[in-house]
């Protein structure tokens, strides 16, 4: 009966130990932020994923936020300010368009960018303020399928 | 009659003139916010945060998306936006102000911008210090403020009461360009 006793006790411990170490690995180790290998969760184009926020904003929100989209789009500026590589893509709306926060891993091809080149953008959407915000943003020069 | 339009069509035009020249954007503002306590330093930073400053009324306004800061660990993220913010709720925080005796020919100017500031929901009246940096016509605004996590009705769990500020600094820095619509 003793014996029983600590080896159950001992199996408790050992799996409550387990259960800590695995929490503490995945919960407080750095994430994986570069989406090159990580699957898109939406495909679309600039134009559908800003006219969906132009028309309802809330159900996009539900729709995309916080997911990976894959967005197709033409390249308007460039920019390097405050130390970010930041992509705005055109949508059919002048004043509305896809601001990407690039990966710094990325800059050898946001170097090769020109304006109007169709790109395809894979990066994490956060919402909506005058452009869609797409954040972590992973750059494929090759647009076709 | 025929005197009339072009009186009215240059009025039209000089109106036109003044407000797309008073109006600059900024698509690129940057927030950052920390809390220091013994325990742990939290700093989140914001670099998508969208500004619109009008000189001629003297007027600027601030948005953000909550969800655009961006934490050292995932845990915070987490916890930021699903328990504290519930930027599911309240997606965005929001300031509307008005800058107190601008004056847009000098250079460099330290003024005071009041106004209302609106973080999950709930709206408070503020005052901040924000130097304005006249460079050729295009506007740059940087400043810092602090805030109390109190003022914004945003719980803590007692337990992580002791990792997180009561009182939050907040940091930004603009940089605009002439709006055109």
């Amino acid at each position: 009966m003793k014996k029983k006793d600590i080896f159950v006790s001992s199996m408790v411990t050992l799996s409550i130990l387990v259960i800590i170490f695995y929490f503490v690995t995945v919960v407080f180790s750095e994430p994986e932020r570069n989406l090159e290998k990580v699957s898109s969760e939406v495909s679309l184009n600039s134009n559908e994923l800003v006219a969906s926020f132009l028309t309802d904003e809330e159900k996009s929100n539900e729709l995309y936020v916080d997911k990976i989209l894959e967005v197709v789009g033409f390249v308007k500026e460039v920019t390097f300010l405050n130390k970010r590589i930041t992509v705005l893509l055109y949508s059919k709306n002048n004043d509305a368009g896809i601001i990407c926060d690039i990966d710094k891993n990325q800059i050898e091809k946001v170097k090769t960018l020109k304006k109007h080149q169709e790109i395809k953008i894979k990066g994490i959407c956060k919402g909506f303020l005058k452009d869609v915000v797409l954040l972590n943003c992973y750059i494929d020069l090759k647009t076709n399928e | 009659m025929n005197k009339l339009i072009p009186i009215l069509l240059l009025l039209t035009f000089f109106t036109d003139f003044d407000d797309t020249t008073s109006q600059f954007i900024t698509r690129q503002g940057q927030v950052t916010f920390f809390s220091y306590t013994s325990v742990e330093n939290i700093e989140a930073k914001n670099n998508q945060v969208v500004s619109i400053l009008d000189i001629e009324k003297e007027a600027i306004a601030v948005s953000m998306l909550m969800r655009a800061f961006v934490f050292k660990k995932d845990l915070m993220y987490e916890h930021f936006n699903e328990s504290y913010i519930e930027s599911d709720m309240y997606p965005k925080a929001n300031f509307e102000g008005k800058i107190i005796n601008l004056d847009a020919s000098v250079a460099l100017q330290t003024k005071i911008i009041k106004g209302t500031l609106t973080i999950h929901g709930i709206s408070k009246e503020i005052e901040i210090k924000s130097t304005i940096e006249n460079n050729n016509g295009t506007y740059a605004l940087e400043g810092n403020f602090d805030v109390l996590v109190n003022d914004f009705d945003i719980k803590i769990p007692p337990i992580l009461s002791s990792n997180i500020a009561k009182t939050i600094s907040l940091k930004f820095k603009f940089q605009y360009q002439p709006y055109e619509e």
